[in-house]
């Protein structure tokens, strides 16, 4: 009965139209849904709201998108209910956030791989910082690393979560200096973890760039190195991992993107990943963007397969190890 | 004094005409079955975006006040706490308004809701540093200490049997483990796919209070006879202001743990309401009316939880950490807008943020105000049955919980969750101390498993939780707690008769 | 005494059900890896088995001191307005739609526990007048205001 009337619909859709043969013409005929799996108010969430602010307009999706958040586990329960329970049908995206799920997948116990979802487009990279109190006696990184190596596993470090862009930093870290932390994951994410640092429970943290920026900003931390390529425009004073000695790429940045789970009809993506990254583009969105402290790094649905692709071997061999 | 400087600027016509929206959207909102103050601001940050920053911050600062209030309403009349913060309210609350007090309820709930709110936005305003500092003295330890204190409370909170109320708190916190496990990342006890995300707090509570008296009206069969019929009766105002100024023990201990335990990052929300109800029942004379439909009840719950919205932003004011999700999403209201939260928003942007403190203090009053006119319109509907009530308290139910992530699975946990616990009231087991297990278990469970990976990292497990002033003065007023709940029980052992037993 | 053997009976089975209950958590808990993760539900489930052995123990003695049960009459009273609960919240929702769902299970619940006659056309306007109110304040709020999209299947 169902698939009768579905059925019935699609070809009146069609017949009515007379367009394209898979039906997804009209796609988007009602309000869109994203999940982002943290909480309302985090860095992700705040800033998936602010990108898909334009969804509605007529040179955009033309529909609202609306925020569904599904936070827990550092983003596993929202990447499982995405690759397991949500409906392909078009109308259900999720945001992502690279390193996290691919991590989780290679270390297993989730129902998500990087063959369950379909990348549309990406809208920011947040790279990890080293921070530390603003009272605190470490002034560099180098200070960190000699204190870590004279006092193997004594560093306490906060961070967002195990398996997450700030573990992985952590990890690099400790490979990259061949010495040893004691990485405390919090529960609440990066905020939480902030706190920590600001409070003194831990001596160090790893946090995003952007939440970092304005607690430096209001005078709480140090910010020591970032774990980048390349300097950051938000911080030009803050030296890379590597030009302070500890040999870290870009691994652990925080690619934030929209993505469709598996199953999802092609045409729907296509028109997805056609409309999406000039959405991003509109300049009320990179305003407000930047005036939040958040980096935004806008790329393409076949530029963030290539990069989804690179990140999941080096974090393969990353997470060899453990 | 500065605040006064800008008080102005809350009644330019559009700044005012926004705190009324948000504070009669809020109130409609916070009725909503399903929907915290947290997602009701969600909800309005778009709406933000077109505004100018103060503007922005006035209409969020009076929703979140009002929401906060505005969950009394569903949860005395309906019994669906909307928010952890309203489960102390439906305690007494819902009680009261099976007796016909449902006007009474809501005008005590709401008058106490604004000396409390008033009180709380004054410590945000003259104690900001100072609250600062305590904010930040709760590491990992402190908040394991919390929690169990919590845990203590299980026992007393349900004056019927202690093992039951104590078996009740374990169920919560066992039914708190499903899930994910937030640190590690193992899946525990997920034997069916809805269950995958943990069981989400509000669906539960929706569930745990609501259901049962579904259930509970449907026992009661068709009755002919019209005595199965809720009233609300109309109650006048200054008594409401005099049942207030008789109850000021309640007030004072309802708005100072709201105010104190609201500062504390990531936990006080939740249980500000609780403890509160709890300690103004053990100060009370008259603790065995509490439960039975008692105002100082309701006044303690009420007043804590309005007193929890100052301080609870103070963290992030001054500190630009969010203590609350609440505060996070206020924290994206003022990050569109380029304000950094901290020393820029007091020395750059005081008018921001001295506009957006004041309406939250006007916000209470106005608030009270049509917090007081709901009440004489629940009044007007003068009569409902039982009948109606019970599918409409299903209905919202049903919407409510689906409507917190559009999930099925939160449907399916809610209707679960509620039908068992009608069997276990059935048999003497209660619902208010299963939720506090619930709110708990995940606070006590993450604190102590980072505390004990910072301690093994630092001076070892003992010294980490036991060393320290906060430390040790927690852990005396657990014992305390733990040896008042133990005396309590023998003493009143002593005076109930046979006939009590039996009854 | 004999009013009080059913309630004893039903203690008896209730308390041993959650004591079940209990000692299936517990041997997971024990079981389970990995054992980190599961330190805490082990610390709680040994509480949980003690206090639900201790419950039942007492239940089985005749002790228990709280708690009704449930008469005969108030099991057949609620069964009709359970069942239909239940489909409507485990099948009905989905199966049907949200709003078909609800005004179907609203108006059934309302006929069959509103003690207005059956026979009287009057009483049947007001319920199906009640239903409309109803249903028209949810999909104002839900669905207009809140932008819930609730899920349509077959019918609304």
């Amino acid at each position: 009965m169902k698939k009768l009337i579905t059925g019935a619909a699609i070809a009146l859709a069609s017949i009515t139209t007379g367009a394209l043969a898979d039906g997804h013409a009209n796609y988007p005929e009602r309000p869109i849904m994203m999940m982002v799996s943290y909480g309302a108010g985090g860095a992700t969430d705040f800033q998936a709201r602010i990108v898909t602010m334009t969804a509605g307009n007529e040179d955009a999706l033309g529909m609202p998108i609306a925020i569904i958040n599904k936070p827990g586990a550092g983003g596993r329960v929202g990447w499982n209910w995405l690759a397991g329970q949500a409906e392909a049908d078009g109308y259900t995206l999720g945001a992502y956030n690279i390193p996290h799920f691919i991590a989780q997948s290679i270390k297993g116990g989730v129902e998500y791989s990087r063959d369950s979802f379909e990348p549309i487009a990406n809208w920011g990279a947040d790279p990890a910082v080293l921070v530390v109190g603003a009272e605190s006696e470490f002034n560099t990184l180098q200070d960190v690393v000699e204190f870590a190596k004279a006092n193997p596993g004594k560093l306490t470090t906060s961070g967002a979560g195990l398996f997450v862009g700030h573990h992985i930093a952590a990890l690099q870290m400790e490979k990259a200096g061949e010495m040893k932390m004691a990485y405390i994951p919090t529960k609440g994410g990066g905020a939480a973890a902030m706190k920590a640092v600001i409070a003194g429970d831990v001596m160090a943290g790893i946090n995003n760039l952007s939440d970092a920026f304005r607690a430096r900003e209001a005078g709480n931390v140090k910010i020591l190195a970032v774990a980048d390529l390349e300097r950051n425009d938000f911080l030009p004073d803050v030296p890379t991992m590597r030009e302070a000695g500890l040999d870290v790429d870009n691994s652990s940045v925080n690619f934030r993107g929209i993505m469709v789970p598996k199953g999802t009809p092609q045409g729907v993506i296509d028109k997805l990943a056609a409309t999406v990254p000039a959405m991003f583009e509109n300049k009320r969105v990179a305003g407000k963007m930047q005036a939040g402290g958040s980096p935004m790094h806008i790329m393409t649905r076949d530029e963030v397969l290539d990069m989804w692709a690179a990140r999941e071997e080096t974090l393969k061999e990353l997470l060899a190890g453990l | 004094m500065e605040f006064l400087f800008y008080m102005g600027d809350v009644f330019t016509p559009i700044n005012f005409g926004l705190l009324l929206l948000g504070t009669i959207g809020g109130l409609i909102l916070g009725a909503t079955p399903g929907l915290s103050p947290t997602m009701a601001v969600a909800l309005l940050i778009p709406f933000t975006f077109q505004l100018d920053a103060a503007q922005g911050l006035i209409l969020l600062g009076a929703a979140y006040t009002s929401t906060v209030a505005g969950g009394a309403v569903s949860a005395i009349l309906l019994k669906i706490p909307g928010a952890p913060a309203n489960i102390a309210t439906t305690l007494d609350g819902h009680t009261m308004a099976r007796k016909g007090e449902g006007a009474k309820a809501l005008q005590i709930s709401f008058l106490a809701s604004a000396v409390g709110g008033v009180f709380g936005v004054l410590l945000l305003i003259f104690l900001t540093p100072v609250l600062a500092q305590w904010a930040l003295a709760f590491g990992p330890s402190h908040l394991f200490w919390l929690a169990i204190l919590g845990v203590t409370v299980i026992g007393s909170l349900d004056s019927k049997s202690v093992v039951k109320g104590l078996l009740s708190g374990c169920i919560g916190l066992w039914l708190a483990t499903i899930g994910f496990d937030d640190i590690m990342g193992a899946q525990r006890f997920i034997f069916h796919p809805a269950l995958g995300g943990g069981i989400n707090i509000i669906a539960a509570l929706i569930g745990l209070f609501a259901i049962p008296q579904v259930i509970t009206m449907f026992a009661k069969g068709r009755h002919n006879d019209g005595a199965e019929v809720i009233k609300v009766q109309k109650h006048p105002i200054g008594g409401a202001i005099r049942e207030l100024l008789r109850n000021k023990r309640a007030m004072g201990i309802g708005t100072a743990s709201g105010s104190i335990i609201g500062l504390i990052p990531g936990v006080g929300g939740q249980i500000a309401g609780l403890v509160a109800y709890d300690q103004a029942k053990k100060f009370s004379p008259e603790r065995d009316k509490f439960g039975t439909g008692h105002s100082e009840g309701v006044i303690a719950a009420e007043s804590a939880n309005n007193a929890m919205v100052g301080p609870s932003l103070v963290p992030l004011l001054t500190l630009s950490i969010p203590g609350s999700p609440t505060a996070a999403v206020l924290l994206g209201g003022l990050l569109i807008h380029g304000i950094f939260p901290g020393t820029d928003l007091f020395d750059n942007h005081p008018d921001v943020a001295w506009t957006f403190i004041n309406s939250m203090l006007i916000g209470q009053v106005l608030m009270c105000l049509f917090g007081l006119y709901v009440a004489g319109l629940a009044a007007k509907v003068a009569q409902v049955p039982q009948s109606v009530m019970a599918a409409v308290v299903l209905g919202l139910a049903v919407f409510g919980s689906y409507s917190v992530q559009s999930s099925m699975g939160d449907v399916y946990v809610m209707a679960t969750l509620g039908v068992m616990m009608y069997f276990l009231e059935r048999f003497g087991f209660s619902a208010a101390p299963l939720v506090l297990g619930l709110i708990l278990g995940p606070i006590a469970e993450a604190n102590f498993i980072q505390g004990s990976m910072i301690a093994n990292a630092t001076d070892g497990m003992s010294a980490y939780f036991l060393g320290g002033g906060l430390n040790l003065f927690l852990i005396a007023v657990v014992i305390a707690s733990i040896f008042y709940s133990a005396y309590m029980e023998l003493r009143s052992r002593r005076y109930t008769s046979k006939e009590e037993i039996m009854a | 005494m004999s009013t009080s053997s059913l309630p004893r009976l039903q203690h008896i089975i209730g308390s041993g059900i959650v004591a079940a209950v209990g000692i299936w958590v517990a041997f997971v808990s024990y079981t389970q890896q990995p054992s980190e993760a599961f330190l805490f539900p082990r610390l709680i489930s040994s509480v949980f088995v003690v206090l639900a052995l201790w419950t039942f123990a007492k239940a089985c003695l005749g002790w228990t001191k709280v708690g009704g049960g449930i008469s005969v009459r108030q099991f057949t009273n609620l069964l009709p307005g359970l069942i239909i609960a239940l489909i409507y919240i485990f099948w009905a929702a989905k199966g049907l739609g949200f709003y078909t769902a609800t005004t179907l299970a609203f108006f059934i619940l309302l006929s069959l526990y509103d003690p207005a006659p059956h026979h009287a056309v009057r009483s049947w306007l007001r319920r199906i007048l009640i239903t409309a109110i109803f249903m028209v304040v949810i999909y104002g709020l839900f669905a207009k205001l809140l932008t819930v999209y609730t899920p349509r299947e077959v019918f609304f």
